[in-house]
């Protein structure tokens, strides 16, 4: 160590008696303390995890990202399970339209959903004030004039907003554009018409699942049903064909009992319509898009609306509690009564028999069946559904016997159209 | 050691963490900026805005083990924009009576007498990077940090400033 350097570590040594001052600590914090609190920094492992999944979600559901600004917001409540599936994978297309009606409401056409049995049509009305709601017309474009069908909506906790669905019939591949024409009631009675047009993508359209001529002709009690055709969209699969049965408007829903089956299982039927013109009755059963894995599909005609001859005397005194047996039916006579309009007498069925060539017979001859009056549904304890009717006879008498000589009802067809073998 | 864990805890955004740290070498980091702001005012004025500073960069502190020349380098920083600031307020103040008094921090330097004429042979910056790692015990990595020039330099200006001092000195003794 030269003279130098130790002079300068002298001089170090001499520095070493410096010491910090005791309020130095005092001081430090007081400084620190008023430092804004820095955010944490978060360890970073949660982050890598996310962008792991996330890797993970986008490799796994690329199709469905590239959807993803499609989808329609906010009808959760209103879509059912496979529309929310749908819409989910993006299968809609957005519109966003919206028009200003005159009494201060917007109309906006949020989304669609599009495939050949179907078009979704999504709406919100907004700003509403006087709690009206808003009917539409037809979807109309190029080679396109769609009746509207079912349809559904809901109020928002205010009351000033609608939002809601409407189920069209399909559009044409070749629309472009789509006018939707909408009426509204204002306050003053009077109607706001608005007719708005939004862009129309065919190619957005859901692919059409399975589409297949069926021409099965399924002998029924009363006559033929014809199926013709089916056709599975990824929103709905859809029934079509003829009907040619005499009492088909004997019971309310004669296609209730026609299942589709897949995989063996019945899926759920939606809803059915008959139309009757010139040509013939025509019918479409609707049912629940088919699910992704399909084995066999089959239809069943379990049961079809048909006749029984019965011929049956039933005795009005005294009443009883006990049902009367038709045919394997049962039949309660609940009340029998004289009234100003005649003698009225209140029997319960099972919901689809409907009595044929009722008459009554006593002291006053035999008196035919005038008309039902009042008709309910009840259910009984076990919860078989009645229904129960009064029917009403032009007589003062009361009578002492019911004869019935037949009944609609639903008879069993058990008869299997497959559509997809095994 | 416990340095790295309070480091740690520091990043977090520990203050008490923090201070610990730097409590532990209290009296390094106060002759350290009381060798630049020359009173012990000024010094303590330093380490509190050095304090601050260190909290809200922490984070950018890659390694823990170099919190402390890292945040020497800070200290030293904090003092010589202290000294800057207090050049200007002269500047204009005191234009007239005080130009040629601008603040040196080796001129206030209260300590010693011989050391100071040794050391004001040499340049300015020799003298600053002698006095850091002598006086302070920094390393020649730290210098660097410090003085913002590269180690081979630090290493230079060290070398050439003892030389030209023990030149001068040995002149003076005839060593």
């Amino acid at each position: 160590m030269n003279e130098i350097e130790k002079r300068l570590m002298e001089e170090k040594k001499k520095m070493e008696q410096i010491t910090a001052p005791d309020e130095l600590e005092g001081r430090l914090w007081q400084a620190l303390d008023a430092a804004p609190i820095k955010k944490k920094l978060k360890p970073k492992w949660p982050l890598a995890v996310a962008a792991f999944l996330l890797v993970c979600l986008i490799g796994y559901n690329y199709n469905g990202l590239a959807y993803y600004g499609k989808k329609i917001i906010g009808f959760d409540e209103l879509m059912s399970g496979t529309l929310t599936e749908l819409n989910d994978k993006g299968m809609g297309q957005t519109v966003g339209e919206k028009v200003l009606l005159e009494d201060g409401s917007e109309l906006t056409v949020d989304g669609i959903m599009t495939d050949a049995n179907q078009l979704i049509l999504y709406y919100t009305l907004s700003n509403v004030k006087d709690m009206e709601g808003i009917t539409f017309g037809k979807i109309t474009g190029f080679l396109t004039d769609s009746d509207q069908g079912a349809g559904t909506w809901t109020f928002n906790e205010k009351q000033s907003e609608i939002k809601g669905q409407l189920f069209f019939d399909p559009v044409s591949p070749f629309a472009k554009k789509l006018t939707l024409e909408a009426t509204k009631l204002a306050e003053d009675g009077q109607s706001i018409t608005c007719i708005m047009s939004f862009p129309y993508d065919p190619n957005q359209a859901m692919q059409t699942e399975l589409q297949q001529k069926l021409m099965k002709k399924v002998k029924v009690d009363k006559g033929t049903i014809t199926f013709k055709t089916i056709t599975a969209t990824p929103t709905v699969t859809i029934i079509k064909g003829t009907v040619d049965v005499q009492n088909l408007d004997r019971v309310q829903l004669p296609f209730k009992q026609v299942q589709l089956q897949v995989n063996g299982k019945p899926i759920e039927q939606i809803g059915s319509g008959i139309s009757t013109s010139i040509g013939g009755t025509k019918f479409e059963l609707s049912f629940e898009a088919l699910p992704q894995k399909v084995d066999s599909l089959e239809l069943v005609v379990k049961e079809f609306v048909g006749y029984t001859n019965v011929d049956e005397t039933i005795p009005l005194h005294p009443i009883r509690d006990q049902a009367f047996q038709l045919e394997g039916k049962d039949l309660w006579v609940k009340k029998v009564e004289k009234t100003e309009d005649g003698v009225q007498i209140t029997i319960a069925s099972d919901e689809d028999v409907l009595l044929d060539g009722v008459t009554i017979e006593g002291k006053g001859g035999a008196v035919p069946l005038k008309t039902t009056i009042r008709q309910d549904y009840n259910e009984l304890d076990d919860g078989r559904m009645v229904k129960e009717r009064t029917l009403l006879f032009s007589t003062d008498v009361l009578p002492d016997t019911l004869s019935v000589k037949g009944m609609h009802h639903m008879k069993r067809v058990d008869e299997v159209i497959e559509i997809l073998g095994k | 050691m416990k340095v790295v864990q309070l480091v740690r805890k520091a990043k977090k955004g520990n203050k008490r963490a923090l201070l610990q740290l730097i409590m532990a070498q209290q009296d390094d980091y106060y002759r350290l900026a009381l060798s630049y702001m020359g009173n012990p005012h000024d010094a303590m004025d330093a380490m509190e805005e050095m304090i601050v500073s260190l909290y809200a960069n922490m984070g950018q502190l890659k390694k823990e083990e170099a919190f402390y020349s890292w945040s020497k380098t800070i200290l030293v920083n904090r003092c010589k924009q202290m000294l800057k600031k207090q050049q200007k307020v002269v500047l204009i103040d005191e234009w007239e009576t005080a130009p040629s008094e601008v603040h040196n921090p080796y001129q206030q330097w209260e300590q010693q007498m011989d050391i100071q004429g040794m050391l004001a042979t040499v340049n300015e910056y020799q003298k600053e990077a002698i006095e850091l790692k002598y006086f302070h015990d920094l390393d020649y990595e730290t210098i660097a940090g410090i003085t913002n020039v590269s180690i081979g330099t630090v290493k230079s200006r060290i070398f050439q400033g003892l030389k030209k001092i023990r030149d001068q000195y040995r002149g003076e003794t005839h060593e």
